[in-house]
Order: C-alpha cells, then structure tokens, then sequence
C-alpha cells in the first residue's frame, strides 16, 4: 500500500496541476505536487526500510488485470524486491529535492504549473519503470519518462534550438527503443511470457538455442541481451546513441538534473541489473555491455575536457559515469553498477544544481570562459560544488569513492580481456574526470572575472528554497559512500539483495574484487589526485599552457571541441542522405503519385459526398421509399443467396 | 413463475409513475427535483440489475442472462448521462419540464424489455414502449420547427418500420409456428428448413431492427431527426436506443433465426453503413448532422461484429457498444456546450478557435475526435480492434478492408473539427458551461482516453456476455 | 363451404376499401371506407373464432377511432389538394417498388410449405372455459401479464406524450375566482360618473384602471 502510494502520488500530483493549474493558480499547483513528491518520497524510504531492516518479505502489489487475450496476459503490478526499492527511494527523494529547488529556479518562469505537471509526470513514469513486474510495463514506463523528457527539453518551446534538442532526444531514443523492442517480442516468442516471474527461471533452459542467420549460429540469449542494450544504450545515451544527451541541456537545469543525471538515464542501467538472469547466460551481451560502457566512460570523458559549456561539460561527465556502471555491468558486478547510480544520482544532481544556481547568480550565463572570480559571492553554492566534484572525481571519503573503486576493481577482478579494457579505459577516464572538474571549478569560480561589470553587480546566492536541496544533496554525496557500501557490495550484500540481481553460479566477482592486488585498488585514487594536481597546474600555475597545448596539438584539440564530429558524422550519413531522400519523395512520390491519388479520391470523395447529401432531400415520402426498396433489395438478395 | 427476475424494470415503471405522480401533483417548479429523482432511480435499477438473478419467467417471454445484463447496465449508463446532460440544457432552452426525465424513464423501461425479450411479443411491446417514447423526446421543443420535424419524421417512419416488423413477426410467426425465440429456432433447426416464407419474414424483421439502429439503407431518418431534436436528445438517441436495439439485434439473429443465412444481408448493410458514413459526413456543416452519419457510420463497424457471427464478434460488438456510449455522451456533452448569447450553436465553424478560447473543452473534443477515428491507444481504437479482430478470424477480409479504408476517410472529418478547433482564427468564447455538462465532457474524455489502462474488465465482461447468447 | 364464400366477400370488400381510402379524393370518404375496412376484418375474425376481438374492433375502433377520425377530418380545415401533390409524383416508384414487394412475397409465399414443428407449436393448448372472452380472461392476468402491464404502460407514455406536445397553460383564458368575487366591495369596483352633456366618460375610464387612487376621490 505504501509502496503504491509512492507510485501513484506523483502521478495524482501530475495530474491536478496539469488539468487545473490554471484554475488553482502557481502557487498551489506547487504546493500540490510539492506535497505529494514528498508523500512519495516518505513512503518511497519507508518501503525501502522495511526491506532492508524491517524484514519486510519482497513481492507484488497486484493493482489490477491489464489485457488478457489468450495465451497473452498482463497485470498491473508493482514489484517489491530490493533493487525496485532502491530505486524508488532514491527517484522519490532526488524528484522531491528537485522540486523544491524547482520553486526558485523556476520563479521568474510564465508557465510553472505546467513544469510541476511535467516533472510529477515523469517521476511517476520513471517509478512505473522501476517498479514494472513485466517487460510490457516496464516499457510503459521507459516511454512515459521518454515522453516527459521530450516535454521536458522542449520546455522553452519558443526557442527553437530547444524544439531541435527534444526532436532529437526522441528520435535518437526511438532507436534504441526499436532494439528494446524488438528485445521484448523475441524474449516472448522464446519465453512465452513477458512477465519476470515466468522469463526468469525459464531462461536456463532455452540457454542453447541459437538463431541461424545466414550461415552463422547466434546464441538467442546473447541477441536478446543485445537487444535490450540497445534500448539502454538510447536511453543511457552511450557511445553511438549519446548525441542527444548533450543537446538536452536546452531544457531547464532541475530537468537536467533530475532526468538526465540522476533518473532518466539511468534506467538503462536499471535495465542491465534488471535484466540480470538472463544477461548472467549471455556472456556475448555482457562483453558488448562492457566494450560499449568502457569505450563511452573514455570518449565522453575526453570531450568534457574541452567544453566551455557548464552544463555540457557535466553532461559529457554523465555519460562517462553512466559508462562506469556499464562496465561494472559487463563485469557482472551488478551490484556495483546500482551502487554507483544510486551515488552518483546524489552528486551528479549536486553538481547540476550547483551549475544551476551559478547560471542563476551569472544572469543566465553558461559560458565557463565569461565566468570566474565568484566564489566569495556564492559561498554555499561554491562548497557543493567542491562536495560534488569530490565525489565525482573518486576522492576519498566522498561517495564516488566507493562506487567509483568498487566498479573498477570489479572490472579488474572479472579477469577477461574485456575487464581489463574495462580497467584501463576507466583509469584513464578517472584521470580526465578529476581533470576536467578542476578545470571547471577553476574556470568557473577562481581567477579573475572575466565577465562584464554589469553581470557581476548582479552575481548573488541563490535564495534558501535553492540551497536547501543543494546542502541536501551534498550531505547525499558525502554519505551515501560510506554509509551503504557494506550493504550495496560488501560482505552483507547477500541479505541486501536477496535475489533481486541474479549472479550465475560462476560468477564470484564481488568476492574476486576485495582481493586484487593493492596497486591496482589504489590506481584510480592515483590518477585522480593527479588530475586535480594537472588542472591546477594549467589552470593556476601556468594559465598560458592550454593555449599552448591546444595551438600545439591543433587536430586534437579540434576533433574534441568537435566532439569527434559525431554529429557531423551523423548529420552527413543519416540525416542528409534522408533529407535527400525525403525531398525525392516528396517532390515525385508524395507531390505526384501520393497526392495524386488522394486528391483524386478526395474530389472523388466529396462528389460522392455531396450524392448522398442531395439524397438526403427531407421529404418523408422519399424516405420511406428508400426504405421500402432497401427492403426489396435486401428480401431479394436474401432468397436468392438461400 | 418467477416474476422477481424483472425486479429492475418493475421497480424503475414503478419510479417513473411516482415521479410522475410527483411532479404533477406538487406544486411549483419541480423539473430538478424529478430530474434527479430519475437519476436515482436509473442507480437504483442498476444496482438491480448487476446483483439480479439469471433465468427465464413470463411464460418464457422474459429472459435475463449475462447478456441481458450487459447490455441493461449499459442502457442505464447512458441514460442516465443524457439525462444528466439534458437537466442543465432544457433549463437554458426554456423547455424545461418534468415530463422529459421521466418520459427518457420509461423508454428505458422499453429498452430494458426489449434486450430481456425471448419472444416476439416482448419484443414488440418493448420496442413499442421506447420509440413512443423516442418520439416525444424528439419533438420536445415543440415551439421549434425543426424539433416538431424531427419528431414528425420519426414517428411516421418508426410507425412504417413497426409496421413492417409486425408483418414479419406474423410471417415467422405463420411459418414456424411459435413466438418464443427458443421455439422457432427448433421450429427451423436447420437452413433447409427455412421456407422462403419464414426467410422473407425474418427479412421484414431485421428491417424492423434495422431502422432502430439506423443502418443503411434504414437510416434515412437519422440525419434529421439528429439534428432537428434537442441536443440531449440527440445524445440519448445515439446511446440507449442503439445499444438496445444492437443488442435486440444480436439476439434476435443470434437465437431465433440462428439457422438463417443472414450473414449476406448484414454484410451488406455493414457495407453500406459505413461507406455512406464516411463519405455523407464530409460535406456536413452541421456538427449534429455529422455526429448523425458518424453514428451511421460507427452502426457499420459494429455490424462487422456480427456478421462474423461468433462469440468473439459479439464481444467486439459490446465492446463496441461500450466505447460508443462513452464518446458519443462526451462529443454531446460538448456540443450541449456550444452556446453564445443565450442560444446553441452548432455548425462546425462556431469551434473555431476553441483551443485558445477554451483548451480543456477543445482537448475533450479533439479526443473523442481522435477516438472515434480510430487512433491507438484511445478507446474507440479498441472498439475497432476487436470487431476487425473477430471479422479477419472468421476470413470476413472485405469487411475488414472495407472497414479500414473507411476508418481513413471518416478521419478526414473528424481531423476536420480538430483543425477547426486549433488553426482557425478564434471567434467570441462560449457561454460559461454548468458543472454537469463539464463533469461529463471531461469524465468521458478520461474513460475515454485511459481504457487502455483496465480495458481487461470491461472485455471479460463482454466476453462473458457474448458466450452467454451461444 | 359458406364459411369459404364469406371469407372470400370479407377478404375482398376489407382490400377493396383498403384500396379505396388510399385513392378517394374526399377524406370523408376515406374515412368511411376505413370503417367499412374495420367491419369486414372483424367478420374475417369471426370467422377465424375469434368473437372478443371482433367486437372490441367494431366498437373502439369504429365505434371510437374512426368517428374521432371523421370529426377531426370535418372540423380541421386542412388543404387535401396540396397534400395529395406529393402523390402523384411518387405514385409511380409507389407502384413499382409495391410490385415488386408484392412479387416477392408471392414468391415467397407460393411455395408454402411449414416448418414442420410448426403444426405441434401452433396449436397452444387452448383450455375449453367456454366463451372467447373468458379465456382471454383467464390468460390475460397470468401468463401474459407482462405483456398486459407493458401494454398499459405503452399507453401512459402515450397519454404523458399527447399532453407533452400539445397541452399549454393558456395565458389568456379567465378563470373564475371565487374568493376575490366574494370578498370585493362596491367601493373597489363601482364608481359613479357624472357625465356632463357631450363629453362623455372618458375621463372616468383613467380612473378605472387605477382604482386604489381612485378611493376617496371626490367625482368629478
């Protein structure tokens, strides 16, 4: 009942200011959501206490029969294991934090019930998701948060960048929800079941079957599992399918906070840990999970070294981390990868909200190059700041610290080829990751200011309903490290996770990873003080040595400002070639034979039309006779047909 | 003889001669007072209906099974909503009076009859009962000329498909020797056994049926008398009459003449239905005009149900049924709404604008819209969904195809009213709406748009319903 | 044999006047024709055993329907000529699609052959009480009572309807008030007029209207 609530709050909160926003005015169009996500939010951690320490048995809310067509049945229903709970403590308390932060970042905004409405909405839709006992909610919900991001990003509809930014979050993800898709119905046709309490146990026993395609045998768990990441891949925008996250940040900061740091586009990770039993018997999938993650955690990480964006940066950062918990999940350290998403939800909203409120005090400013010399100004801002970067950067005792090992000495203790790719490329991306979040704490706050003395007159603290959440949050990023991980991954993690996530009888690598040789543990600790020890050195000590570098290594430096041409890449072999053929289509099909035949049916069609009109004359006596002759028709053809 | 098995129409004849009695005999202005007291009395009876019993009683004249009670439940629900919508409308017209509740009661009360009906005599007195009643509605404003028509138009053409009905009821009658449903489906248990006599008997009676619910070539009155009768009205005739008549329809094909090949003549008229639809809609100026071919043309669909002439046809027919009622009420709910200076308007171009000068209503429109064109995930997708459904099992790919393509271009009207609504310049904003006709535009815009979430119930219930006529 | 021959003169004076009342020019006369059609159905009923209904249709229905009929006829002055316009434009379809109609049931109807339960269902067990009416008594309240009580309620709706559409509180019609009849004084509603020579009373008539101004006045 609890957990219910914790789901459905939300959503009722949506929908009063959604449909009465109007008539009940701002103010009480936030107290409402406002209230109901904290509603969600207390009975979000009460289900998730009662699980961990209360004993509470794990289960499901049946709320009702969805289709029931033959061999084909679906309930609504709410599964109540461990990693749903997770999840829904941590949506519930990030969506309620952002909320109240929402009240002050959002005041000066023309259509506030509007936002509140979105926001619930897509905390409820991405509830839905975590909570979702079979693949066809669970796909409910990922549509419900892709529908509410894209209503989300195209928030500022009267600006057009922001119009293209949710086209192509949407487009981008309907790929990678084609392969999910496709996931689904294959996982059926095998399985004969979407639900999880009937796919789970089944799987082992459709392990060696294989699907021919021209010549070659492929395992039909490994497609399957593929497929699926597919999916995730879109949504946690990896390598590939990762152009729209950056885009995203048109939308509002507590949006990108909220769905596209903490939530959102986490759910593919949530999909992996999910997922587990079956991923466990596709050692193919898991080695594209890790390929993929550790190859996204590197990329993105290089490109956020160079953007002047505040908010892009931070986002090149979540896709980097979200390439993090891939690998700990091509690792088959589930456990690590839902322990890094739950801490990095706390510090990466953190850092969001923190590039919030400077924006706020910058007189929308996001540019890091017009910025600097403020952290005597915005003090509480400028400390959550160091907090999260803290965290994101693996220092100890900061969360990140934890999860952040955690998941390479799973990578390293996997003892594959793709572990240690794994290992190295996480490595190297601690390395950029400390670097770049220096560079961005320098750049933004230290130095002299670089921005116009009319902007700086105005550079002031947020109000408290901003830096409540902020401290919040900090308190999260600090905590959450320390606090959970003998539960998350430690030797408790049996009793916390009680076959919530599936780990195959061969796969012992959270017990491997405590004991990997100590330099290998301390690795990454390594790198990442060394990278606030080089971005203090560029950005301090020798201010003149990135010019340097970026003259000198010219290519380099433009192929990262670039992005790796991605979006060029894309733009010249998808996006052209289908405008061209868009254009082909409109001008000889659509203009020609498409328009051609509809109009001729249409003038077709409104002749007929006006018949039947003229038919319709009035008199009595005309209707009458047609129905007498509809008789006679009808009496004739039904005794001749006898 | 268990004559508590027609408890609910009992006791709701029973309501409506108290109110009757009530509103004549109290003084002052008692039209609210009745209008509510039919209100109470329709959950009254419906509360009968969905805990009554099954059985036969009457002389096996009166039939009450899951079917019965589907449909009944349905009959209710509808009038009751158009009721509902009629309080606040006759008040604003100037024809507010008593008698209007209660005379929609009793054609309730006929509705009820006609769908418990398991012999022709019934059968008749009940569909008696509901058209007289019809009738009257539909010339409620009789101080308007078009009202007066519409009642005219239909009385004179009901009487001529009573009269057609009866002669075939005497023709089958005649020829099979028995009234009740079980016994002319033994009289003629097989197709050989059917003379040409009883055939073009059971013809004269699905004509009878068929004019009730409007298929073509019997829908000539629609149009008319749709736009003609009061808006609530309007309303009711789109919902209770239909259902019932649909309903008396599937079991009167279903049972009696079960072992007749009539499946040809209702494909037929499916055909024509929905062609003549589709195509009379687009040229319409009037909304009610068009809501009249749409429901011709939404009478087609249906039909397809039962033409296939299976259990899962029938469900697809209630299903249907459901889904109508609901977006039929709601798109009458809003038109009841169209009202500037005191004074309904209804052509197409009087929404222009509507969504700026009043986005929740247009929104509630567009839906029903949107979901009697047939777009997923709303509820009339399903409706079609399942008759398609039960038509392509049984092979019906004409019906299907046929179906389809005129799903496309009944589209082009109902996209019409929605381009209306957001593209066009705005004119001067309606009158404020009362809280009842708001309640039920946006009540049937949630069922309507959210079906796909519990649709499960609804489709057993109808599933057990069909499965109860076979 | 005689029962033949008189089904067979019933049978063909009730379609010649059915005829006749669609097609004589004076609706006097269709209406008279109509109340020959009644009679000679209900010497086709006679015939068939039936003597309650037989009666009951010559006197509600000649007795009662057709006269009501005959004295809306006389006393509405409606055009005939203009009504009648309309038929012989569509005499024509009419009369094709009657033909038609009318073929098909022959054809129908010319291979007459039952079902063959029909006979057994046909003949309702008909328990001998003697008269036609006491039978139809006795089933009337019990087997079919539902359709007795559905019959009754038909004719309600039809009694609510007639006064729905046709009843109107008269604005302009006076009633008698008794109590303001008897509880008036001469002084309320009498007043003297002196009329001088040649001018009338047209001054008094302003004083009836207002007769509370009126009280106490001295005339004029």
């Amino acid at each position: 009942m609890i957990y219910a609530i914790a789901v459905f709050a939300p959503l009722a909160g949506s929908l009063i200011a959604g449909l009465f926003g109007r008539a009940i005015g701002d103010r009480a169009a936030q107290a409402v959501t406002i209230t109901c996500m904290v509603l969600a939010s207390l009975c979000g951690i009460t289900a998730f206490a009662q699980l961990v320490w209360g004993g509470a048995p794990t289960g499901t809310v049946l709320l009702g029969t969805w289709v029931d067509v033959d061999r084909f049945h679906l309930a609504w229903a709410l599964r109540y294991d461990t990693l749903s709970a997770v999840m829904v403590a941590m949506v519930t308390t990030i969506a309620t934090l952002i909320h109240i932060y929402s009240v002050g970042y959002m005041s000066h905004d023309k259509s506030i019930a509007r936002f509140f409405s979105y926001l619930s909405l897509f905390s409820f839709a991405m509830l839905m998701l975590v909570t979702a006992d079979n693949l066809v909610q669970l796909f409910f919900g990922w549509e419900g948060v892709g529908l509410a991001s894209y209503l989300l990003i195209g928030f500022w509809y009267d600006r057009p960048s922001a119009c293209a930014a949710a086209m192509k979050a949407f487009i981008v993800n309907r790929i990678g929800d084609l392969g999910f898709a496709l996931g689904i119905a294959l996982l059926f046709w095998t399985v004969g079941s979407v639900e999880f309490s009937d796919i789970f146990p089944a799987i082992a026993a459709h392990q060696g079957e294989f699907y021919n395609l021209l010549g070659s045998n492929f395992p039909v768990m490994d497609v399957i599992g593929v497929l699926l990441f597919i999916g995730a891949m879109g949504k946690s925008a990896q390598i590939g399918l990762h152009v729209w996250l950056p885009d995203a940040m048109e939308g509002p900061t507590p949006v990108s906070a909220l769905i596209h740091a903490a939530t959102m586009v986490t759910a593919g990770v949530f999909l992996m840990a999910r997922m587990s039993p079956l991923l466990e018997y596709a050692p193919g999938a898991l080695a594209f999970v890790g390929f993929i993650g550790a190859t996204t955690a590197l990329f993105a990480a290089t490109i956020g070294c160079v953007q002047n964006d505040i908010k892009r940066v931070i986002a090149y950062s979540t896709c980097s981390q979200l390439g993090y918990m891939f690998i700990a999940a091509g690792a088959g350290a589930y456990q690590a990868s839902i322990f890094h998403l739950f801490t990095h939800a706390f510090f990466k909203a953190l850092l969001f909200l923190g590039a919030g409120s400077v924006i706020h005090a910058m007189s929308d400013e996001q540019d890091i190059r017009r910025m600097g010399g403020i952290w005597r100004k915005i003090p509480i801002t400028y400390t959550v700041f160091w907090i999260g970067s803290l965290a994101l950067a693996g220092i100890i005792p900061f969360a990140g610290y934890y999860s952040k090992d955690a998941i390479l000495e799973a990578a390293f203790a996997s003892g594959t080829g793709i572990g240690m790719y794994g290992y190295v490329c996480g490595v190297a991306a601690a390395f950029l990751t400390a670097f770049y979040s220096w560079r961005l704490i320098i750049l933004t706050f230290h130095g002299a200011p670089r921005a116009d003395h009319h902007t700086m007159e105005h550079v002031h603290e947020s109000p408290l309903v901003m830096t409540g959440p902020l401290m919040a949050l900090a308190l999260g990023a600090i905590c959450t490290g320390f606090v959970f991980h003998g539960q998350f991954i430690g030797a408790g993690w049996h009793e916390f996770w009680r076959a919530s996530i599936f780990n195959g009888p061969n796969n012992h690598v959270l017990a491997d990873m405590e004991e990997i040789p100590s330099l290998a543990a301390l690795l990454p600790s390594i790198v990442g003080i060394a990278g606030i020890a080089t971005a203090y050195v560029m950005y301090v000590l020798k201010p003149s040595l990135p010019g340097a570098l970026a003259e000198r290594f010219g290519p380099v430096y433009r192929l990262l400002l670039n992005k790796w041409y991605v979006d060029e890449l894309y733009g010249a072999v998808f996006v052209q070639p289908y405008r061209r053929l868009a254009r082909q289509l409109w001008q000889v099909g659509d203009a020609i034979i498409i328009d051609g035949v509809p109009n001729g049916l249409a003038s077709m069609t409104t002749e007929g039309s006006g018949r039947v009109a003229r038919l319709q004359s009035g008199s009595l006596a005309m209707y009458a006779f047609a129905m007498l002759i509809g008789l006679v028709v009808l009496a004739a053809l039904f005794l001749l047909v006898r | 003889m268990n004559w508590a098995l027609a408890l609910p129409e009992i006791v709701l004849a029973l309501c409506g001669m108290a109110i009757l009695l009530l509103g004549v005999l109290r003084r002052g202005d008692t039209t609210a007072l009745c209008g509510w007291a039919v209100l109470a009395a329709f959950v009254l009876a419906a509360a009968l209906v969905a805990t009554g019993a099954d059985g036969h009683a009457y002389h096996d004249m009166f039939i009450v099974d899951a079917f019965a009670r589907f449909a009944k439940l349905l009959i209710l629900t509808g009038a009751a909503l158009a009721c509902l919508l009629a309080m606040d409308w006759n008040r604003r017209e100037g024809i507010a009076r008593f008698e209007f509740p209660v005379l929609a009661l009793f054609a309730t009360v006929g509705m009820m009859l006609m769908v418990s009906a398991s012999s022709f005599m019934s059968l008749y007195l009940g569909l008696e009962l509901q058209s007289l009643s019809l009738y009257v509605m539909a010339a409620f404003a009789r101080d308007d000329v078009r009202s007066s028509e519409a009642g005219l138009k239909y009385f004179v053409l009901g009487a001529l498909a009573s009269g057609l009905l009866l002669y075939g009821i005497s023709l089958v009658y005649g020829f099979s020797g028995g009234l009740d449903f079980a016994g002319v489906a033994q009289a003629v248990a097989s197709p050989e056994l059917a003379s040409p006599g009883f055939i073009v008997g059971v013809m004269f009676v699905v004509v009878g049926l068929a004019f009730k619910i409007s298929a073509v070539p019997f829908h000539m009155w629609a149009p008319d008398v749709y736009q003609g009768a009061p808006t609530p009205v309007t309303a009711f005739f789109g919902t209770a009459p239909k259902v019932a008549a649909m309903a008396l329809l599937l079991r009167v094909l279903g049972v009696p003449f079960v072992h007749v090949p009539w499946i040809p003549v209702v494909m037929l008229m499916s055909i024509g239905s929905m062609l003549l639809g589709s195509f009379g809609a687009i040229a319409q100026t009037n909304i009610k005009r068009l809501m009249a071919y749409s429901s011709i043309g939404h009478v087609g669909y249906a039909l397809i149900g039962l033409a296939a002439g299976t259990v899962d046809g029938v469900r697809g027919v209630l299903i249907y049924l459901v889904t109508y009622v609901f977006m039929n009420i709601g798109s009458f709910a809003v038109i009841a709404a169209m009202r500037r200076r005191g004074r309904a308007v209804e052509n197409i171009v009087d929404l222009a604008g509507l969504g700026r000068t009043d986005p929740g209503l247009a929104l509630a429109l567009a839906v029903f819209m949107f979901s009697m064109a047939g777009i997923p995930p709303l509820a009339g997708f399903f409706g079609k969904l399942y008759v398609f459904l039960a038509a392509v099992q049984r092979g019906q790919w004409t019906l299907a195809v046929i179906g389809v393509l005129t799903s496309v271009i009944g589209a082009v009207y109902y996209l019409r009213v929605i381009k209306v609504m957001y593209f066009d310049a705005p004119g001067e904003p309606f009158e404020a709406r009362a809280t009842a006709t708001s309640v039920l535009v946006f009540g049937c815009a949630l069922f309507t748009a959210l079906f796909f979430l519990f649709p499960s119930a609804i489709v057993a219930s109808a599933d057990a319903a069909a499965r109860s006529l076979f | 044999m005689i029962a033949v021959i008189a089904f067979y003169v019933f049978a063909a004076i009730l379609i010649g006047s059915a005829v006749m009342v669609v097609t004589s020019r004076n609706p006097v006369h269709s209406v008279l024709f109509l109340i020959l059609g009644f009679f000679n159905a209900a010497g086709l009923f006679l015939l068939a055993g039936a003597e309650f209904l037989a009666l009951i249709l010559v006197i509600v229905y000649v007795g009662a329907v057709a006269v009501l009929f005959l004295f809306v006829v006389m006393m509405l002055d409606i055009d005939f000529t203009e009504l009648r316009e309309g038929f012989q434009k569509y005499a024509p379809v009419g009369l094709a699609v009657g033909a038609l109609l009318f073929g098909e049931l022959l054809f129908a109807l010319g291979a007459w052959d039952f079902a063959p339960a029909a006979g057994g269902l046909r003949q309702t067990p008909m328990p001998d009480y003697g008269t036609n009416t006491a039978m139809l008594g006795h089933v009337i309240y019990t087997d079919y009572v539902l359709l007795f009580q559905v019959s009754g309620l038909v004719l309600l709706v039809a009694m609510i309807g007639a006064i729905v559409l046709t009843l109107r509180p008269r604005v302009d019609s006076r009633r008698q008030n008794i109590e303001a009849q008897i509880s008036r004084t001469p002084a309320q509603t009498l007043s003297m007029v002196n009329a001088p020579l040649g001018a009338g009373v047209r001054a008094a008539e302003y004083h009836r209207r207002e007769p509370a101004a009126r009280v106490g006045e001295e005339d004029v």
